[in-house]
C-alpha cells in the first residue's frame, strides 16, 4: 500500500504542469465586480508614478474571493496573489485564524501619520496588537434614500424627520398620498441590516468595542429593537430581500430604502430611468438630538505574507488607498465612498450630482464618517448574526413578551457559541 | 373490439391530460430562465410579467465575455466533464463488477469504505483535501486536480453493481466453461448488458462534473482555469447584480448539455432494445 | 459467485488508488479535527468542546428538524411522483415521448446559480409571477422569504422541482430493464393492467425505488444549494436552515472546522442510520 501511494504522488506530480512563476515587477489582486472594476480605474494614474509596476485586479466574486482567501490560508498561502480584498466584518476572522497569512503594512511605510488618516471605525478590526493587517477602502456610512416625488405629493419635507417617530409619521403621510407604495423596506429573511444600522448609530453592538463581552442586550440594543418593530407593526416598513427591493425600486413601489451609502450605484444603475427623482437625507435618530451616523458595509486591502512583491504591493495600496486621487477616482469611477477622511477637501465630493436632483450627495455623506461609532466585527460575528436573526423572527412572531426577553435569550445563545462573557 | 379501442383511446387520452399539464409546468422555469436572458436588467425587475423573449441576448452576452472569459470557461468545462465521465464510468464499472461478481478476501471491507463515504458530506473533506492536493501534491491550477479526485465515487459504483447484480449468472459462468478470461467476460458480455445502465450513469456523472461548484472553485484560482459555473457565479456580488448576464451565462450552460441529453437519450433507448433482443 | 482475489482487486485497483491517494487522509483528519478546538492558534485537542456545544446547540436542533421536515414530507413526495413520471414515460400508448422525457429531465441539468436566481425572481413577493397567479385566483399573495413556513414549502417545491426527473431517469432505466416477456405472459394469462403494475411491475421495481430513497435520504441529509441560494442563507431567521447549511455556515462562514466537523460526522452518522432503517423496513420476508 505504501509503495502505491508513492508512486502515484510520484506519477502524478510529473503529469502536474508546473505554475508560472511570478515576475519580480508584477502585483496581482483579487477583488470583485465593482470594486475591481474601481481598481482597474486607478491604474492609469499609478503607472504615471511607477510605469515599472504592472499590476492585474482579478475580477473573481464576492463570496469568490472568501472562499478562496480561506482555502489559500488553511493551505499555508500556497496560490494567494499579492493583495487580497477582505471585507471589514469578516476581517478579524482572517487575522484570528490566520495571522501569519498576512503582512504587517506597518513594517512596509503604514506609518501613524498613514493610519491617522482614516477613521477610527473602519481601523476597529484592521489593527490587532499593534499589527495593521489591512488598510482602509471603502466604507458604508448609512444615509436614507428617498424618491422626491413621493415625498413631495405627501408635503413631507426630509428635513423635518429627525427621529424615528418622525419617519413613521411621515411614512403613514407618504404611503396615503401614494396608494400601492411602502415608506421603506427591511431585509427580514436573510440580513440583520436594519437592526445593525440603528444600533450603531445609537453605539450599541453585538460585541464591545474591545471584543472581549456580549452587549446585544444592552438598553440601545433593546431600544433598537423594540422600535424595528414598531415600525413593521405600523406597516411603514415590510419585508423584502436584495432583489425585491430592486424590484420596488425600479416599480416604483418603495418610497425609501436606508443603506451604506455603496448602494447608490445600485439604484442608479439599476433604475436609470429614475434620473432626478431620488434624493439622499441623514438617518433618523432614536431621540430628538441623538446621533445620525451608523456604518454598513465596507472593505479593506490586505498583503498576503507569501507575495514576493511586497514594496511594489504596498506602492500600489499606497497610491489608490492614501491619496485623495486614488480614492476619488474610484468614487467618481463606480460610487465607492472614500474611507479617506482627506476626500471630503477634493472638488469632485462637492459638485451637484445630476441623477439625485442635483444635490451634493457625496459631501453628505462623507461628512457623517468621522462621526461614525466603531462596531467591532469580532472573529464570531456570523454567528452572533445568525443567532440574532433567529431571535428577530421568533420575536415577531410573538415568540417573547417583549424586546428585552428576545435580546437576552440572544445573548445567553451567543454566550453558549463563542464563550464570551455578557457585558456588565 | 371496438371497445377494447374506445378503451385504448381513453386511456391514451387521460394518460396525455395528466402528462402535458406536468410537463409544462416542469419546462416553465427554464422558459422564464430564457425569456430573461434576453432582456436587459431594468426589464427584469420591471412589474410586469413578460413571458415572450425581447432582443438583448446578444448585449447580454457581451457583458458576461466582457465581466469573465465565459468561452474559455465553455471550454474547460466541456474538456473536464467529457474526459471526466469517461474514465468515471469505466472505472466505477469495473469496481461494481468485481463487487457484483466476485467474493474475495476484505469484500465487507470495501463495502464498508463505499457506503461510508457515500454518506460523508463533501464540505468537510474539501479543506484537508484542499491542502493536501495543492500543498502537498502541487496540483493546483491543473487538470488532473479537477479530474481525478472526483474520479472516486461511490455512488456510480453501486449503480453499476446493482446493473450487474440483476444479470443471469448462467450466462457467466457458461463463458467461464468456455474457458473465456475473466477479463474478456467483463469487456465482451456484461458491459455490452449493462449499455443502458451505463448511459443513465454517463449522464449523469457528466452533469455533476458540469455543475461542479466547490472543488473546481478552490482547487483552479487562476483565472485562465476557471470552469464556466465558476466563472459565472464570479458575477454574483454584494453590491452589483446582473441578471441579465448571469442569465444569459445561465442559458449557455443549460443549452449545450440539453443538445447532449437529446443525443443520449437515442443512445439510451438504442441500448434498451439492443438489451430487449439479446 | 467465484471466489477471485487477484482478480477482484485488479478490477478495483482504480478505484481504491485513488480513494487512497486522494481521500483517506482528508477523512481522517476531519475526524481528528471534530475534538479539536480551532478557534485558537494554535489549535488545541479538547475533546469535549464542539461535541458537547453540539447537543446543547439550539441551531442544531433546529436544523435537524428542518431538515426531517423534509425527509418526511419531500422525499416520499418526489420518489412517489418519480415513479409516476416513469411509468407513464414507459406507456407504449404515449405519443411524443421524447418531448415529456425531455421536460422532466431538463430541470436537472441547470446549474445551480442559474436556478436559483430564476426561482427567486419567480417566487418574488411583489412582482413574481407565482403570486401573481395566486392573486389572479383570489388569494392573499403568499410572502416567501419572509414567512417561515412558506419559505420551506418553497424549498420543497423547487428540490421536487430539480430531483424528480433525476429519479425518474434511474426507475425508467428499471423498468426498462424488465423483460417485455414477463408482461406478454401475463397479458395472455389475462392479468388486467393494473393487477400487473401492483404484482409484476412494482416488486420487480422495488430494488430501484429502494436504492433512489437511500440517495434521497443522503441528499437530503447533505441539502445545501437551496436554501443557501434561494431563501438566502436559511432564512427567514434560521427558518429553513438544513443541517448541511448549518455546516457550511460553521466551516466556511465561522471559520470553525472543529464544530463544522462534528456537524459533518453526526450527518453522515444519522444518514447511515436512516438508510439502514429504511433497507430494514422494506427487506425481503423471510
Amino acid at each position: 500500500m505504501c509503495f502505491k501511494f508513492l508512486s502515484a504522488s510520484v506519477s502524478l506530480a510529473l503529469l502536474a504542469v508546473t505554475p508560472a512563476s511570478a515576475q519580480s515587477d508584477t502585483v496581482t489582486i483579487w477583488s470583485w465586480n465593482v470594486a475591481a472594476s474601481a481598481l482597474k480605474s486607478t491604474l492609469e494614474g499609478f503607472n504615471k508614478k511607477y510605469p515599472d509596476i504592472k499590476v492585474t485586479v482579478h475580477d473573481l466574486g464576492n463570496d469568490q474571493v472568501f472562499d478562496k482567501t480561506l482555502a489559500a490560508c488553511a493551505a499555508g498561502g500556497d496560490g494567494l496573489p499579492d493583495i487580497v480584498t477582505v471585507e471589514n466584518f469578516e476581517a478579524e476572522l482572517f487575522w484570528s485564524r490566520f495571522p501569519d497569512c498576512f503582512t504587517d503594512l506597518t513594517a512596509l511605510g503604514y506609518t501613524s501619520e498613514k493610519q491617522a488618516l482614516f477613521p477610527d471605525f473602519k481601523r476597529t478590526e484592521l489593527e490587532m496588537d499593534g499589527i495593521a493587517y489591512a488598510a482602509p477602502w471603502d466604507s458604508g456610512p448609512v444615509a436614507v434614500f428617498y424618491r422626491r416625488d413621493f415625498y413631495e405629493k405627501a408635503g413631507v419635507d426630509p428635513a423635518t424627520i429627525k427621529n424615528w417617530d418622525d419617519f413613521i409619521a411621515a411614512g403613514k403621510k407618504v404611503m396615503a398620498a401614494n396608494p400601492g407604495t411602502v415608506m421603506a423596506q427591511a431585509d427580514f429573511n436573510g440580513d440583520s441590516e436594519w437592526f445593525r444600522m440603528i444600533a450603531n448609530e445609537q453605539g450599541c453592538g453585538y460585541f464591545s468595542t474591545d471584543g472581549q463581552s456580549i452587549t446585544i442586550n444592552q438598553p440601545a440594543c433593546v431600544a433598537t429593537l423594540e422600535k424595528i418593530k414598531e415600525m413593521k407593526d405600523a406597516g411603514i416598513i415590510t419585508a423584502a430581500i436584495w432583489d425585491e427591493k430592486i424590484q420596488a425600486n425600479t416599480a416604483g413601489k418603495a418610497a425609501s430604502q436606508m443603506y451604506g451609502a455603496w448602494y447608490e450605484g445600485t439604484i442608479r444603475s439599476g433604475s436609470p430611468d429614475l434620473s432626478g427623482k431620488w434624493g439622499v437625507y441623514p438617518m433618523p435618530s432614536l431621540t430628538e438630538d441623538g446621533p445620525h451616523a451608523a456604518n454598513l458595509g465596507g472593505s479593506s486591502l490586505a498583503i498576503s505574507s507569501v507575495s514576493e512583491n511586497k514594496e511594489a504591493a504596498w506602492k500600489f495600496i499606497d497610491y489608490a488607498l492614501t491619496t485623495n486621487e486614488g480614492q476619488v477616482t474610484m468614487l467618481k469611477s463606480f460610487g465607492l465612498v472614500p474611507s479617506l477622511l482627506s476626500a471630503i477637501d477634493d472638488p469632485f465630493v462637492k459638485e451637484p450630482q445630476p441623477y439625485w436632483g442635483g444635490q451634493t450627495i457625496w459631501s453628505d455623506i462623507l461628512a457623517t464618517l468621522p462621526k461614525i461609532v466603531p462596531s467591532r466585527g469580532t472573529p464570531f460575528q456570523s454567528d452572533a448574526d445568525a443567532i440574532y436573526m433567529a431571535t428577530q423572527t421568533k420575536y415577531f412572531a410573538g415568540g417573547y413578551p417583549d424586546a428585552k426577553a428576545a435580546l437576552d435569550d440572544a445573548a445567553k445563545q451567543i454566550e453558549t457559541a463563542t464563550g464570551l462573557p455578557l457585558a456588565e | 373490439m371496438r371497445s377494447k379501442s374506445k378503451t385504448l383511446l381513453w386511456q391514451k387520452i387521460t394518460l396525455h391530460a395528466v402528462l402535458t399539464p406536468l410537463a409544462i409546468i416542469w419546462l416553465f422555469p427554464l422558459w422564464v430562465m430564457f425569456v430573461f436572458s434576453t432582456m436587459p436588467d431594468y426589464g427584469i425587475f420591471s412589474p410586469d410579467i413578460v413571458l415572450i423573449p425581447s432582443t438583448n441576448f446578444i448585449e447580454n452576452f457581451k457583458n458576461l465575455q466582457a465581466d469573465t472569459d465565459f468561452l474559455r470557461a465553455m471550454f474547460i468545462s466541456i474538456a473536464v466533464a467529457v474526459i471526466y465521465t469517461i474514465l468515471s464510468v469505466f472505472l466505477t464499472s469495473m469496481a461494481g463488477w468485481a463487487l457484483a461478481r466476485y467474493r474475495f478476501a476484505g469484500k465487507p471491507f470495501v463495502i464498508a469504505i463505499i457506503l461510508g463515504t457515500i454518506t460523508l458530506p463533501f464540505a468537510v473533506v474539501v479543506i484537508p483535501q484542499f491542502i493536501m492536493v495543492a500543498r502537498e501534491f502541487k496540483l493546483a491550477n491543473t487538470w488532473i486536480a479537477l479530474i481525478v479526485p472526483p474520479l472516486f465515487n461511490s455512488l456510480g459504483v453501486l449503480f453499476m453493481r446493482q446493473s450487474f447484480s440483476m444479470m443471469p449468472g448462467e450466462l457467466f459462468d457458461a463463458a467461464r466453461v468456455e474457458g473465456v478470461k475473466e477479463w474478456q467476460i467483463f469487456l465482451r458480455v456484461a458491459l455490452p448488458l449493462a449499455r443502458p445502465t451505463m448511459a443513465a450513469l454517463a449522464i449523469i456523472l457528466f452533469l455533476a462534473s458540469w455543475n461542479n461548484y466547490l472543488w473546481p472553485l478552490l482547487i483552479n484560482s487562476r483565472p485562465g482555469m476557471m470552469t464556466a459555473p465558476v466563472a459565472l457565479g464570479t458575477l454574483i456580488g454584494l453590491t452589483k447584480v446582473s441578471w441579465g448576464g448571469i442569465m444569459a451565462g445561465a442559458v449557455l450552460l443549460t443549452a449545450p448539455i440539453l443538445v447532449i441529453f437529446v443525443l443520449l437519450q437515442r443512445h439510451f433507448i438504442a441500448g434498451i432494445t439492443a438489451g430487449a433482443v439479446k | 459467485m467465484p471466489s477471485r482475489n487477484r482478480v477482484a482487486y485488479a478490477f478495483l485497483a482504480p478505484y481504491l488508488l485513488i480513494f487512497a491517494t486522494f481521500w483517506v487522509w482528508p477523512i481522517i483528519s476531519s475526524f481528528l479535527l471534530s475534538f479539536q478546538n480551532t478557534r485558537v492558534n494554535p489549535w488545541r485537542f479538547q475533546p469535549s468542546l464542539n461535541w458537547g456545544r453540539l447537543v446543547a446547540d439550539p441551531a442544531f436542533y433546529n436544523a435537524l428538524y428542518n431538515t426531517l421536515i423534509i425527509l418526511v414530507i419531500q422525499v416520499p413526495v418526489m420518489i412517489a411522483l418519480a415513479t409516476v413520471m416513469a411509468v407513464l414515460l414507459n406507456s407504449p400508448l404515449l405519443k411524443a415521448r421524447p418531448l415529456y422525457r425531455f421536460a422532466f429531465f431538463a430541470p436537472v441539468v441547470v446549474g445551480e446559480v442559474a436556478y436559483a436566481a430564476v426561482f427567486r425572481l419567480m417566487f418574488s413577493a411583489d412582482f413574481g409571477i407565482i403570486n401573481k397567479l395566486i392573486t389572479s385566483i383570489g388569494f392573499a399573495p403568499v410572502s416567501w422569504f419572509d414567512n417561515a413556513t412558506a419559505a420551506m414549502i418553497l424549498i420543497i417545491i423547487a428540490v421536487t422541482w430539480r430531483w424528480a426527473g433525476y429519479n425518474a431517469i434511474i426507475i425508467l432505466a428499471g423498468l426498462q430493464s424488465i423483460p417485455g416477456d414477463v408482461y406478454e405472459a401475463a397479458t395472455l394469462d389475462r392479468v388486467s393492467k393494473r393487477q400487473q403494475f401492483l404484482h409484476i411491475t412494482l416488486p420487480l421495481l422495488k430494488p430501484i425505488i429502494l436504492f433512489c430513497a437511500v440517495l434521497s435520504v443522503i441528499g437530503t441529509m447533505q441539502l445545501f444549494t437551496e436554501p443557501f441560494l434561494i431563501t438566502n442563507r436559511g432564512g427567514p431567521g434560521g427558518g429553513t436552515e438544513t443541517l448541511g447549511l448549518l455546516l457550511y455556515r460553521q466551516g466556511f462562514t465561522s471559520l470553525n472546522f472543529g464544530y463544522a466537523s462534528a456537524i459533518a460526522y453526526t450527518i453522515a452518522a444519522l444518514a447511515i442510520a436512516i438508510s439502514l432503517l429504511n433497507l430494514w423496513v422494506a427487506r425481503e420476508p423471510k
